[in-house]
């Protein structure tokens, strides 16, 4: 059992009955090729089941483990042990919450709530457009989708909008933003004046300062700024 | 003691969706269109539907386009029930069948960012099974988004829902199946960040609570995939077809069995073992890498017990290669991105230049809770339970008998999302609304969580889990023996009693990790049961059911199983027989739909 690694982890407590926080330290010797769900699981089956933190498809397609570690909000389902410790240079991590929603418990914040503005953006075709002349499906060019293919591919784990300098307090968020910003370039939806409402409303794309941190964070490697910056630009 | 468990308050709806999942919102979208009015609350153990297990398929939904000159409905009706080692419902398959390309445009039309060919269009790939003129050669039928086909479907029917104004209540369990005078009128429920229990009032309920392969060792599916709802189903007295039906997918990626789609052998990967000998040529010489994953998954497990398998040290298991090395650079970058992604990221290596170590990975039941072509739920005796609907993973119809083609999940969710929100639709008509709670309503959670919260022992979770879940892998997995499952039986009787002396961390019900664990733990067992106890039952081999004792299909089990377990090992067995009416109709190749080899 080759490259086994012994990690510190400082992780942000809360406990909603007392509604006390404090950080807890938790030593673990692990394989280098766990992800850190498998460390969390591995403090609860052997020295804490109250530790609290969430997670469901644990291979970065859901989108439900989202955590800060060492400053950088990523999933935790992605980052195996031995790829921490390369990339951060350390073998003592800082677990942290997102900060784009309440604290439930420990790591588990309450992104049912975050989820009410993507519902916000309308990811639906509001209105398609009429039915090709020969019926079945709409023709799109290979072409023409490959120029926002990529900001399809989003799975609202709210890292950029964590990571974001504006997000969460004027500005509807990164991931919301380019959810609109699709639409708007999907040859499939007219209500183009009702998205354009949306986009440059108070709490839209004008608020993204550019800092480029989405982009920088995206664990599915999306150039979220690209997209937002078309947005500012109206180049759907 | 902590604190006395009650029902917080009453919620009336006209339909309950239990799951938000790729079926149940494709079913709430229908009602939705045809009945705007329809107050509907969708349930997911999630923050969101779009978190959905549905959202990690990957490959594609199987559908023949009209418009295809080669192919047609009835090739895949066929290769459905060749595929389910005659064992599927012939209605079923043939109603399934000719909806999938209907079902793919409605998607496209809502919004799915299939990708293109060049003429603008859906792009098909071949897939395990999947053959041109009753099994000649490979067809070209699995509609695809990349390989992330399961989230455009669940983006879009979770965005089409969104947009009827259904209600969805997220982090929340469906703990009980409130039945009155034989008629469903709910569901008791438990929201995790509040821990508070919920009753809803409908006058229908769907069942959609996806798949529950958790108990075993190696598996694709999400974390809280645990036979909730199976769980729920069994204790509301319904029976379970054919549990013993558990689909093993022949490349999950070494370790935690992530999936590596099929769709990488259709656009041309090949297993190889330690030698790097293609030996899928030998097990099935005409569809070789594209045979059906039980058969696959058989092999790959052979090759191993034989001394041609490999060892990977990091993850302490036995694998072989899947080689996708000599495919063109843009199948990597645009076709297969996400699988690719997921082999650098979590293996550490790179499918260009690599070989990719693989091992079958418990993937998907094929059994489930029986309901008719249209949904609706059935007893042991196939009587209809009145405003009880199940769709999906969960529910057996049963398109895929004892073993399901890949690609033809999405399309039975999708297919069977619709048939079931029709049928919905027209029981609205007529049912009235519940207006009352039982009032031992509850009892069963307030047992259940009082014995876990108050449980005085020193049992491990984590050790019990563990324990459960190589006992499934070894003794209830791909090969199974009359002793390797009685064996099983017996520890899970005893399983089933450790689970009740697990101390708890935290009495507190707000975000209980432990306690929400420990309730699925006991779920994960229960289901384990009957799938142990249907295999015991089944003396046969047949599709992903493979006993060694009894190597052979047998006309003897031409049937379903059903196992009903009402309490804990108090099991009742039934059948239900396999609907044969394409054989029965005597139309064109009605020859082929008869109990027929089975070769690849």
């Amino acid at each position: 059992m080759s490259n086994f690694y012994n990690i510190t982890l400082e992780i942000n407590r809360y406990d909603p009955d007392t509604q006390l926080s404090w950080i807890q330290t938790y030593q673990v010797e692990v394989g280098g090729i766990l992800r850190f769900v498998d460390v969390l699981r591995k403090i609860n089956d052997e020295q804490d089941p109250t530790l609290a933190w969430a997670s469901s498809c644990e291979h970065a397609q859901c989108g439900s483990c989202g955590i800060i570690v060492n400053g950088k909000p990523l999933l935790a389902c992605e980052l195996l042990v031995r790829d921490a410790v390369g990339k951060f240079n350390t073998q003592k991590f800082t677990l942290k919450p997102l900060t784009i929603a309440p604290v439930l418990r420990d790591l588990v914040v309450d992104l049912e709530k975050s989820y009410d503005r993507v519902h916000e953006a309308k990811p639906y075709l509001i209105k398609p457009a009429p039915f090709h002349p020969d019926g079945d499906e709409y023709r799109i060019s290979p072409e023409k989708l490959e120029i926002y293919v990529e900001a399809t591919r989003c799975i609202n784990c709210f890292c950029c909008a964590t990571a974001c300098i504006s997000s969460h307090r004027n500005f509807l968020g990164p991931n919301v933003t380019m959810a609109n910003i699709v639409r708007l370039m999907d040859p499939r939806e007219t209500a183009k004046k009702e998205r354009m409402d949306i986009l440059y409303r108070e709490d839209g794309v004008y608020r993204c300062h550019t800092s480029r941190a989405c982009s920088f964070v995206c664990p599915k490697e999306i150039d979220i700024s690209h997209f937002l910056a078309l947005g500012k630009e109206g180049k759907f | 003691m902590g604190e006395k468990l009650t029902i917080d308050s009453t919620l009336k709806c006209d339909v309950l969706v239990i799951g938000a999942g790729g079926a149940g919102l494709r079913a709430a979208a229908q009602i939705g269109e045809q009945r705007p009015e329809t107050k509907i609350i969708a349930l997911t153990k999630v923050t969101s539907p779009q978190k959905s297990h549905t959202t990690t398929a990957q490959g594609g939904m199987a559908a023949v386009d009209p418009k295809d000159p080669e192919d047609r409905p009835i090739f895949h009706m066929f290769d459905t029930w060749k595929g389910s080692d005659c064992s599927a419902d012939q209605n079923v398959i043939k109603k399934v069948c000719n909806m999938g390309w209907e079902e793919v445009v409605w998607l496209e039309r809502h919004g799915m960012h299939f990708s293109r060919t060049e003429e603008g269009r859906i792009p098909k790939r071949p897939f395990g099974g999947h053959m041109l003129n009753f099994g000649e050669t490979k067809a070209f039928r699995a509609c695809y988004e990349a390989d992330r086909t399961g989230k455009g479907i669940m983006d879009t029917v979770w965005n089409e829902s969104l947009k009827y104004g259904v209600n969805f209540i997220g982090q929340c369990i469906a703990t009980e199946i409130l039945l009155k005078d034989n008629t469903c009128i709910g569901a008791i429920i438990f929201r995790y960040p509040e821990g508070k229990f919920l009753a809803i009032l409908a006058k229908a309920t769907i069942m959609a609570t996806g798949g529950k392969t958790r108990m075993y060792l190696v598996s694709s599916n999400c974390r809280g995939n645990t036979g909730d709802g199976l769980a729920i189903a069994l204790h509301a007295g319904l029976p379970l077809m054919d549990p013993e039906a558990v689909q093993f997918h022949p490349t999950g990626m070494v370790g935690p069995g992530i999936l590596a789609s099929e769709a990488l052998r259709g656009e041309g990967a090949i297993l190889r073992n330690k030698d790097e000998e293609p030996f899928m040529e030998r097990y099935a010489p005409t569809a070789k890498d594209l045979a059906p994953r039980d058969l696959i998954a058989r092999s790959i497990i052979t090759e191993m017990r034989e001394g041609r398998g490999l060892f990977h040290e990091g993850h302490n298991a036995q694998h072989v290669w899947l080689d996708l090395r000599h495919l063109p650079k843009e199948v990597h970058e645009k076709k297969i991105q996400e699988v690719c992604s997921f082999f650098k990221r979590f293996v550490g290596v790179d499918p260009e230049k690599d070989l990719c170590p693989v091992a079958p990975t418990a993937h998907y039941q094929m059994g489930g809770i029986p309901t008719n072509e249209f949904g609706e739920v059935q007893t042991d005796t196939q009587t209809i339970i009145p405003g009880l609907f199940a769709c999906g993973e969960v529910a057996a119809a049963s398109l895929h008998g004892l073993n399901r083609l890949g690609t033809n999940s999405l399309l039975e969710l999708i297919t069977f999302g619709k048939v079931t929100g029709e049928r919905v639709v027209e029981y609205l008509k007529d049912a009235e609304n519940p207006e009352t709670l039982s009032s031992n309503a509850g009892h069963i959670i307030f047992d259940q969580f009082s014995t876990y919260l108050n449980s005085q022992g020193n049992e491990k979770y984590a050790q019990i889990r563990d324990t459960l879940r190589n006992l499934m892998m070894e003794k209830v997995g791909i090969f199974r023996t009359e002793k390797s499952l009685l064996e099983a039986i017996e520890i899970l009787k005893a399983l089933k009693e450790r689970a009740m002396h697990i101390p708890i961390g935290t009495k507190s019900l707000k975000t209980n990790q432990d306690l929400w664990q420990i309730w699925e733990l006991n779920n994960l067992i229960t289901v384990s049961m009957v799938i142990a106890q249907g295999a015991l039952a089944r003396k046969e081999s047949r599709g992903a059911h493979f006993r060694e004792d009894y190597p052979e299909r047998s006309n003897e089990f031409n049937y379903h199983t059903l196992v009903s377990m009402p309490e804990f090992n108090k099991v009742a067995f039934g059948k239900r027989p396999i609907d044969m009416s394409l054989f029965e109709a005597k139309g064109e190749h009605f020859e082929l739909f008869d109990y027929i080899e089975r070769k690849y």
